[in-house]
């Protein structure tokens, strides 16, 4: 059974496109989603499908139109997707300011991609105080006047409900990860399917798999263990990526990766103003590279959660030309060396045929977690 | 009991029959490596010229570039723990290995007791690799085995780029139509390729006893301007080019004695 439910997982991660026309064939409008935070919860509130727009392994051809050669693939893969059409039939993008990129990748879609409108969705780097928050709101004011003009409609209470909604899938998402930590069987594949498949489907649909998933994963005897290490980085969802995690027999006890976990860490916390709860929300949240906080927690988040999960290493999954996960390897890789804690890093991008360099490297650091 | 270590590279490879764990009593070297005829050739001679058969092997462990599609043996491992492993039967006391091989340079970190503690390789680029010193050694239509003294002689070290092969080509033939000395040439482009290593070992965390394995470790004039470089002395054997297969034979024994503990 549980294999069957990661069966559906795959299916769904695998083809976003065949996703996207079965909500459009419903009648729904789907608004894209781009990396790294985009405040769901309003689309969804208004009708909205969001469906997460995180490019894909592909060729870069038309988006070095408009990007140089040295930025982040995903970002380029996103574009490249747009002008070819991939995402047609989508109502907007909505692409958030957390990086450098994603404030490029705006300017560039609006000249790139005519149809498929750029919402743009620009957060405060000091989010937590008062202040903080009275922008995300103001911010969010915005996006919801675009999806208004797109014939979406704002109601606080459905907001409420969406937010309700969000936290419990959030707390299902929460609640299979440290399972998955328990279960050397369930393959890293498997895992990326869970986290991936929850972009291209309605949450309250994923909510009900996820929760299936939770109910047999309890009652199942986990296999031995592997390997166990966290992996941290933005996306590590290559096939062929995975597919050397598993035949290494590394065992993701705990992910700090961007597309994965990062994403259902904070919870909408309760209030009278489902608005400003949202906001809130992302004042809240923290332990990612592009959420800016000078003390860095999510370098020790990274130490606590390897010991706390009993991992044996840490695995830096750096996307190339990633400015904010760069600046964040350095203190990683120290303070994981002071905990005494093996890290290694391998480089990762939107366009990589050949893996094998990453297959040394990850065979070296079995070699070195396990001589 | 014999075991035998294959170290494929990409542009040769390397065997080294191990006796007990302990005692090397053949090696092989053929040049030509992934996707050649060499590895076969490698073993087959070193077979015979102990007088022994594949029969006779207890465990035979592939390393190196080549290692997933060699069909002779019974199992493969990274080349850097292989380099780690031969470099410290080697060198008893060793703390770092700096591997330049043909197409990659890598460096290793042991801890006192031998443990890797850390590694680091250079990805998707020619710089700093044995590829690099081929490229200017046909530039310059020279054999490689000739930089070494040719450096020797140089007074005046021409600057070459260390960034990138392809803009250190150009630069290479313009300063040769600037009338620059040959041997002044060969030391820039040494010096080059150890800059671009000694990066690489201190992001590791060099630390002494060094040693140099791989192809480029018997260019003397690299080794000389990485020690210059890194402000360490660095040790060379004359099995340097055969670590990585002392490595495979040393996990190959390694493995038989934990099986049939």
């Amino acid at each position: 059974m549980v294999n069957e439910i990661f069966e559906q997982f795959h299916t769904v991660a695998t083809a976003p496109r065949a996703q996207m026309d079965s909500y459009l064939k419903q009648g729904k409008k789907v608004v894209l989603t781009s990396p790294v935070y985009t405040p769901e919860e309003i689309l969804h509130s208004m009708g909205f499908v969001p469906m997460g727009a995180w490019g894909a392994d592909v060729e870069l051809n038309r988006a070095k139109e408009y990007f140089p050669a040295f930025l982040c693939s995903i970002v380029q893969s996103m574009l490249e997707l747009g002008i070819n059409g991939a995402y047609d039939g989508a109502s907007a993008i909505v692409i958030p300011s957390l990086c450098d990129t994603l404030k490029t990748l705006g300017e560039n879609w609006k000249y790139a991609v005519k149809d498929i409108p750029f919402i743009p969705m620009t957060y405060p780097q000091h989010r937590k105080p008062a202040y903080g928050i009275a922008y995300t709101k103001a911010g969010y004011e915005r996006v919801i006047d675009d999806l208004e003009k797109l014939g979406g409609k704002f109601d606080a209470s459905a907001l409420a409900e969406s937010n309700r909604i969000y936290n419990r899938h959030n707390q299902a998402m929460r609640r299979a990860e440290e399972l998955l930590a328990k279960h050397p069987e369930i393959t890293a594949a498997q895992r990326s399917d869970l986290f991936k498949s929850a972009f291209f489907m309605l949450k309250e649909e994923h909510t009900e798999l996820v929760e299936q998933l939770i109910k047999e994963l309890e009652e199942v005897t986990p296999a031995e263990e592997t390997i166990p290490v966290i992996v941290s980085g933005i996306l590590t969802d290559a096939p062929q990526l995975n597919a050397i995690f598993d035949e290494l027999g590394f065992h993701i006890v705990a992910d700090d990766v961007a597309a994965q976990s990062r994403q259902y860490r904070t919870d909408v916390p309760a209030g009278d103003d489902a608005l400003t709860a949202l906001a809130e929300k992302f004042g809240n949240m923290d332990n990612c590279s592009v959420l800016y906080n000078v003390e860095k927690p999510r370098v020790q988040w990274i130490v606590d959660t390897a010991k706390a999960r009993g991992a044996k290493g840490v695995i830096v999954a750096m996307t190339k030309f990633c400015d904010p996960e760069e600046f964040d390897y350095v203190m990683i890789k120290k303070a994981c060396e002071a905990a005494d804690i093996p890290v290694t890093q391998i480089e990762v991008d939107r366009q990589m045929k050949q893996f094998e360099q990453i297959r040394t490297n990850l065979e070296t650091f079995r070699d070195m977690v396990n001589m | 009991m014999y075991t035998l270590g294959i170290d494929i590279g990409s542009t040769t490879s390397k065997c080294i029959l191990l006796q007990d764990g302990e005692k090397i009593i053949g090696k092989s070297l053929f040049v030509g490596g992934m996707g050649t005829d060499s590895p076969e050739r490698a073993m087959d001679s070193i077979l015979k010229s102990c007088e022994l058969s594949a029969g006779d092997v207890a465990r035979t462990i592939i390393t190196g570039y080549g290692r997933k599609n060699f069909q002779h043996g019974d199992g493969e491992v990274s080349e850097l723990t292989c380099h780690a492993l031969g470099g410290r039967f080697v060198f008893p006391e060793l703390r770092s290995v700096i591997d330049i091989g043909g197409q990659d340079a890598k460096v290793i970190i042991l801890s006192e007791s031998g443990r890797m503690s850390n590694f680091v390789m250079n990805d998707k680029c020619a710089a700093g690799t044995g590829r690099f010193l081929d490229v200017m050694a046909t530039i310059l239509q020279m054999d490689i085995g000739d930089f070494d003294a040719c450096a020797a002689k140089s007074s005046n070290p021409a600057s070459i780029s260390s960034t990138c092969t392809v803009f250190a080509e150009s630069e290479v033939i313009s300063q040769l139509a600037n009338g620059v000395q040959r041997e002044d040439l060969i030391a820039g482009i040494c010096a080059s390729v150890a800059a671009r290593v000694s990066a690489l070992a201190r992001r590791a965390g060099v630390t002494p006893m060094v040693c140099m394995s791989g192809g480029v470790a018997k260019n003397g004039a690299v080794r000389r301007a990485l020690e210059q470089s890194l402000d360490m002395t660095i040790e060379v054997s004359p099995l340097a080019q055969y670590f990585g297969a002392i490595g495979a034979a040393i996990y190959a024994h390694r493995q038989v004695v934990k099986e049939t503990r």
